[in-house]
């Protein structure tokens, strides 16, 4: 039974493939509380999805993967700028258009020139068969997403909870929004090939929503959504090699899997404590008889 | 000494806390023009409502002294500097309208003080010893040290409004800015933030209090600006908060209400006038009963 549990790991490549989920499954749940609380999640998922014609030109022409999502996420998020400044469109309308724009581009490219990279991979992520060139740009990107996190949480922290009180002790909001962007693109990128651009955006929500239903100090929130990052995406990575399924899928329903027992038994946000709440609350009323809820009409 | 105090004391002793808004215009980019050629100065010890319709270019103002706006013409100082370097100084504190704020933030009653202490901490924001004392006696200050372990939701509206009261304070700003503090706090907050505000006054503060309440103004105002779109009067409480000028400021918004009571027992004469931007007052008897048309002495009209 335990050989039989071990068997991935007897395997570079799930070795290789559990550790590198974990990493971005971390990063990822570091950046999921900032996303979740500023509202951005529509913006997560638009540039996910805005990386693939990056991604596509990068493989056609030898560059680095991560340099091309890059630079076409930055350019669909400027691309998202200038439309909605000169329309009288909506944001999320806007949001709508740019990317899947972007993605339709990225998909008919990679289906006219096929190259080392197929759509599946890229749309549906493939970290069992990475390559080691792109584990480390994934993990380079990783580490730098990290280090600006553990650096700059707390300014950023005030910037999305009041972005004028930032601006109003000096701090320079624009760069603080721009930073925010930047470590979004880049951990879409990095989460790309783990699992794939239609489920990025569930890392990159999930765990810091999980998060939210169990904790009212945001330290505490970035440390749970942090280590259910990791654990999710270790645990997803390892039961796909058993269910021979794809690992993004693993790693998301996992997570969702946490997501709902939070929601249903967190102990204070969660729906069970609400209802015993509620239900208490009207007990002890009933019980000490002369109490009606409505001060005016006791001892009627 | 820490080093964030000897800052703290350097503010202290400069008494050169006074604000200069000097010929101010600010467009924005489809054209709009806010404010124009808005010109007032306020000095150190001061009291002062900033009032005017909706859209009369209050919060413009707030923005452009705070500097999230940069005016297309002329310029504001704050103690003689560039409002951007004041802000680095922590000269300005702001405290944000209650609409303004996500309540269910994640954040704690000692949290939201502390950030007021950010502009003295270093870059990773870690607390020092002094910035958790100042944090605290802000709190006790407000009354709220009890609640500091709260999340911020969890609170009253007085309560919420105290908070940010806290990390004004905290900041130690010497400049304060409030955006209607009054809207949707019970009367007896209303009383502690003006009862704090007149302290922080007798301090040498300098603050600034745009505000919809014109019945509350006189009660602790010493000065006003009145706008709409530039100044159109701005000086001490009594001279300025004139029928005349609040008459041009509000024409047409303001509910006018003169009460004659010419049947006085005594016969003298006892006009008075209620200017009110509240909505249509409740008229009651001496029954207790509506009453359903104006009372005679009572006369109801729009002022133009």
């Amino acid at each position: 039974m335990i050989e039989l549990l071990l068997t991935p790991l007897h395997y570079e490549y799930m070795i290789k493939a559990i550790v590198v989920s974990g990493v971005i499954g971390g990063v990822c749940g570091l950046l999921s509380c900032f996303v979740t609380l500023k509202g951005w999640s529509l913006m997560g998922d638009a540039l996910s999805h805005a990386i693939v014609p990056g991604v596509a030109v990068a493989y056609l022409v030898g560059l680095p993967f991560a340099l091309g999502a890059f630079a076409s996420g930055l350019l669909a998020a400027v691309v998202m700028g200038v439309v909605k400044s000169k329309t009288r469109i909506r944001e999320d309308a806007v949001i709508g258009i740019v990317f899947t724009t972007f993605f339709a581009a990225g998909v008919l490219m990679i289906s006219l020139f096929p190259s080392n990279i197929s759509l599946k991979t890229i749309v549906l992520g493939n970290i069992l068969g990475i390559a080691d060139s792109d584990i480390i740009q994934m993990l380079a990107i990783s580490a730098v997403a990290l280090l600006v996190l553990v650096l700059k949480w707390k300014d950023l922290l005030l910037f999305a909870f009041d972005p004028n009180q930032a601006q109003s002790i000096g701090l320079n909001t624009t760069r603080l929004n721009l930073m925010l962007l930047i470590l979004l693109a880049a951990t879409a990128v990095a989460a790309l090939q783990a699992v794939g651009a239609v489920l990025v955006i569930a890392m990159l929500v999930t765990p810091g929503a999980t998060a939210y239903q169990l904790t009212d100090r945001f330290g505490r929130m970035m440390l749970l959504a942090c280590g259910m990052g990791i654990v999710t995406s270790m645990l997803g990575a390892y039961i796909s090699y058993f269910l021979n399924g794809s690992t993004g899928g693993c790693i998301v329903c996992l997570q969702t899997l946490v997501f709902l027992m939070a929601f249903f038994f967190a102990p204070k946000y969660g729906i069970v404590a609400a209802r015993r709440k509620a239900r208490r609350t009207t007990d002890a009323l009933l019980i000490s008889g002369d109490a009606h809820p409505v001060p005016a009409l006791r001892g009627l | 000494m820490s080093h964030g105090s000897t800052k703290l004391n350097k503010n202290d002793i400069s008494s050169e806390i006074d604000l200069h808004v000097n010929e101010v215009t600010v467009a924005y980019n489809n054209g709009h023009v806010a404010l124009f050629d808005t010109t007032f100065d306020l000095g150190a010890g001061t009291i002062c409502a900033l009032v005017g319709v909706n859209g009369s270019g209050k919060s413009t103002l707030f923005k452009t002294i705070m500097g999230f706006l940069t005016p297309t013409r002329g310029s504001v100082t704050i103690g003689g500097k560039p409002v951007q370097v004041a802000q680095k100084q922590n000269m300005v504190a702001y405290i944000p309208q209650a609409e303004d704020v996500d309540w269910a933030f994640p954040v704690s009653v000692m949290d939201v003080v502390l950030m007021g202490r950010y502009g003295y901490m270093n870059f990773l924001r870690i607390p020092r010893a002094t910035d958790l004392e100042i944090a605290i006696e802000s709190l006790r200050r407000v009354n709220m040290l009890d609640y500091k372990e709260r999340q911020i939701g969890e609170l009253s509206g007085g309560q919420k409004k105290r908070v940010f009261l806290a990390r004004a304070l905290a900041q130690r700003g010497r400049i304060v800015l409030l955006d209607e503090p009054f809207s949707g706090v019970d009367v007896q907050t209303e009383a502690a933030i003006i009862e704090l505000l007149r302290e922080l006054r007798a301090d040498e503060h300098l603050i600034l209090v745009s505000t919809h309440d014109l019945g509350l103004v006189p009660s602790f105002c010493d000065q006003v600006v009145i706008i709409n779109r530039t100044v159109l009067a701005a000086g001490p409480t009594h001279d300025t908060f004139t029928q005349e000028n609040l008459a041009r400021a509000f024409g047409g918004t303001l509910r006018d209400l003169r009460i004659d009571h010419t049947d006085a027992p005594d016969g003298t004469s006892n006009e008075f006038r209620v200017l009110s931007d509240d909505e249509e007052p409740l008229i009651f008897g001496h029954d207790g009963r509506l009453v359903d048309h104006w009372h005679p002495g009572i006369d109801e009209e729009e002022s133009k």
